[in-house]
């Protein structure tokens, strides 16, 4: 018989649909007989982060094991999944079912899974100890919350802050990272070059990467965010955002020290020695570590706007509504082990948010992620909004089109004010 | 008795592939219309009924309508250009020289290839630094051009993208058409003095109308739904110029898991072709 292709992805999905029935069923009979606890990790740590995990969960399996049957043995499974397609996965898991015990999900896209308790709250078992939230660094903390209740441990912060290049800093006779604007312009016209004479600007002062959380650096310092405080609106038109993103543009096509964002990679251009100095966060440690040839340090953001703001976000650890009481127990116990041991973690480039860790002197070894770690008291987090994934693609276009001069900043900002206004009603 | 019999085994042989075009293809399509008249956010406990809300929602929302004026550019420029693409290819091809087969095969590879590699091939190709094209444009001292990366663009280069990928599809269905015009026909025209351009213009265009006319409509359907590339190659970007309805469509239902709303741009979208389709095929009908 002939099939044509879709008709082969049919037979294709149900028999994958019947194998994935019978391994499931097999799975829960080997727990019951044992007597050990699975659990199903997932996280979206596809790069070296991931050999970093994999190694504590590995340690945290041997000590669970329980041979001599004193207390109960645990098993961890890890599944990661690429970021890319992460969400899906993990949505498609809670609204259907499947879902994993413990999963990371980021600080920013808590809200939407908190809102309609597709995680479920933390703070009865915080109650029984063994975590002190007086230890965690308060706005990780507090990022974690959702109307007033905890429903996630944060595992790390990762700030974005300032990457440079040692190498062409002593080339241009620069002694020190720039600390605020004054300094920063300074730095970064000597550092914006034609080294080859052809009347082209080869090598920048500084560049955009992702624009949409350098754009939050900027924004935060200047008292302002995607968001009105209270959250209903957009503060995209406010005078202060106006300043911010007037900044940033002129960086571009008033000081001239930044390339515009377009047709460029400009974290190559940084790994490259193209860039001299990014904005970027503390996760991509191993990607310049890797670099050939490439000598760079890190340092506090500098302060372009009113006061010190850096854009972070954080690993959250949750677990899923419906979760049977003792894999509950099982997964706070994983999730302790993982907090305990967040200083592993911060080697593999990450920064912990556990006070009585970050001041151990282990970790003031790690000189990157201890440059980090000091922008932790002012780290702003994306505004705490269900509606926040529907309203970033717009935020992205204001500055899409601030920075590449495709649209006037006034009406660019209004657009994106006006369809997030529009959403924020809707809801 | 006969023709029952006959009907019967007609009806056997068409069972599973109506079974599974019941299961597949029609249910999915009613169903659709159901979600599309509930507020449905993926997390939620239940969706909730809310009429025609989300279609009067679509129909007010600027960037639909941008995604569809997206589409219809897109359309415009891959239909026309496409499928005079395939017919050059076809009438090449249909004049018996040696090798045609060859050339059959490799106009027809593209299509056999799946959109992600297609695409991330023409990434390649674009690339602003270290793409092809900028390399022969830089020789020629045209200096290089932001081809995805530039709103004036991005949606032309991923209508030749498409153009390169879907030409030699329509091409065999043109070769079809071509073979089936009577020989006589052009040979009479020929011995009657008719020049090579003549012959196609008086006797093989008229008699292809019926081809060129599916081909057309057939194009507009698959052109108008055109996803893989502008999700690989540019998201949308730069600044909405390659955001098209499918596009849209799967960045409310699975990047945002607005399900009712993501039916909703569905469904509008199919009304739009089907009035389309239908008209078209009426015109075909008048005219013969």
């Amino acid at each position: 018989m002939h099939l044509s292709i879709p008709n082969r992805r049919i037979l294709a999905f149900v028999g994958g649909l019947v194998l994935l029935l019978c391994l499931g069923g097999c799975r829960h009979a080997a727990e019951e007989d044992t007597g050990v606890i699975h659990l199903e990790f997932w996280n979206g740590f596809t790069g070296p982060d991931g050999k970093t995990m994999e190694k504590i969960v590995r340690r945290f399996n041997e000590e669970h094991k329980d041979p001599d049957g004193s207390g109960q043995a645990i098993q961890v499974r890890m599944q990661i999944i690429p970021w890319g397609t992460y969400y899906d996965k993990v949505t498609l898991s809670l609204a259907y079912g499947g879902a994993p015990d413990v999963f990371i999900l980021h600080a920013d896209r808590l809200p939407e899974y908190a809102d309609v308790n597709a995680v479920i709250t933390v703070d009865d078992l915080l109650k029984t100890g063994g975590l002190d939230a007086k230890d965690f660094a308060p706005r990780a903390w507090k990022a974690a919350q959702w109307k007033g209740r905890q429903y996630a441990i944060p595992l790390d912060c990762h700030p974005q802050a300032l990457y440079y290049n040692t190498d062409l800093f002593k080339k241009a006779g620069i002694a020190k990272p720039p600390t605020n604007l004054s300094e920063f312009l300074a730095d970064a016209k000597k550092l914006t070059r034609d080294t080859n004479g052809d009347g082209k600007i080869d090598q920048w002062g500084f560049a955009f990467t992702w624009m949409r959380n350098n754009a939050h650096t900027f924004l935060s310092q200047f008292d302002s965010g995607w968001l009105t405080s209270d959250g209903r609106h957009s503060d995209l038109t406010s005078a202060n955002a106006r300043e911010a993103f007037q900044l940033m543009s002129d960086l571009i096509y008033k000081y001239k020290v930044c390339p515009a964002p377009e047709g460029q990679d400009a974290w190559i251009g940084f790994r490259t020695g193209k860039v001299a100095m990014a904005i970027e966060g503390i996760y991509m440690i191993s990607s310049v570590e890797e670099q050939e040839g490439l000598k760079f340090a890190g340092a506090p953001c500098p302060v372009f706007g009113r006061h010190p703001g850096v854009w972070g976000n954080s690993h959250m650890m949750c677990m899923p509504r419906g979760i049977s009481p003792e894999h509950r127990k099982a997964a706070w116990t994983f999730m302790k082990f993982l907090s305990d041991n967040s200083l592993d973690w911060a080697k593999g480039g990450q920064v912990p948010v556990r006070k009585s860790i970050l001041s151990t002197p282990e970790f003031r070894k790690l000189e990157v992620q201890y440059q980090f770690s000091r922008e932790l008291p002012y780290v702003v987090y994306s505004p705490p909004s269900t509606s926040l994934n529907q309203i970033l693609p717009f935020c992205d276009a204001a500055v899409e089109a601030t920075l590449n001069h495709i649209k006037p900043m006034d009406e660019a900002l209004a657009e994106a004010a006006r369809r997030t206004n529009a959403v924020l009603e809707r809801q | 008795m006969k023709v029952w019999n006959r009907n019967k085994y007609a009806a056997m042989f068409l069972l599973p592939y109506g079974v599974l075009f019941l299961v597949f293809v029609a249910s999915p399509v009613i169903y659709g219309f159901i979600v599309s008249l509930h507020k449905w956010y993926i997390l939620a406990p239940h969706p909730t009924f809310v009429g025609l809300a989300n279609y009067s929602a679509v129909l007010k929302d600027d960037l639909f309508r941008t995604a569809f004026m997206r589409t219809a550019y897109f359309v415009v420029m891959v239909v026309p250009l496409g499928n005079a693409l395939s017919l050059l290819m076809a009438v090449g091809l249909n004049q018996n020289y040696r090798g045609t087969t060859l050339y059959k095969v490799a106009f027809y590879l593209p299509v056999l290839t799946s959109v992600s590699v297609v695409a991330i091939l023409w990434r390649w190709l674009y690339s602003t630094q270290f793409g092809l094209l900028n390399y022969y444009l830089g020789r020629a001292g045209l200096g290089s051009v932001n081809w995805l990366t530039s709103t004036a663009t991005a949606m032309p280069a991923i209508a030749l993208l498409s153009i390169w990928w879907g030409a030699g599809g329509n091409m065999l269905i043109y070769l079809a058409g071509l073979k089936n015009i009577p020989r006589e026909l052009l040979e009479a025209a020929e011995i009657d003095g008719a020049s090579p351009m003549q012959r196609f213009g008086a006797v093989t265009w008229p008699l292809l109308k019926p081809t060129t006319l599916f081909c057309v409509v057939m194009s507009i359907i698959a052109s108008s739904q055109v996803f893989g590339q502008t999700y690989i190659l540019t998201g949308g970007g730069p600044y909405y110029s390659t955001l098209t309805v499918i596009l849209y469509m799967y960045q409310q239902g699975f990047g945002l898991y607005q399900l009712g709303y993501a039916a909703a741009v569905g469904y509008v979208l199919f009304l739009a072709v089907l009035v389309f389709a239908v008209l078209q095929f009426k015109l075909l009908a008048y005219q013969r």
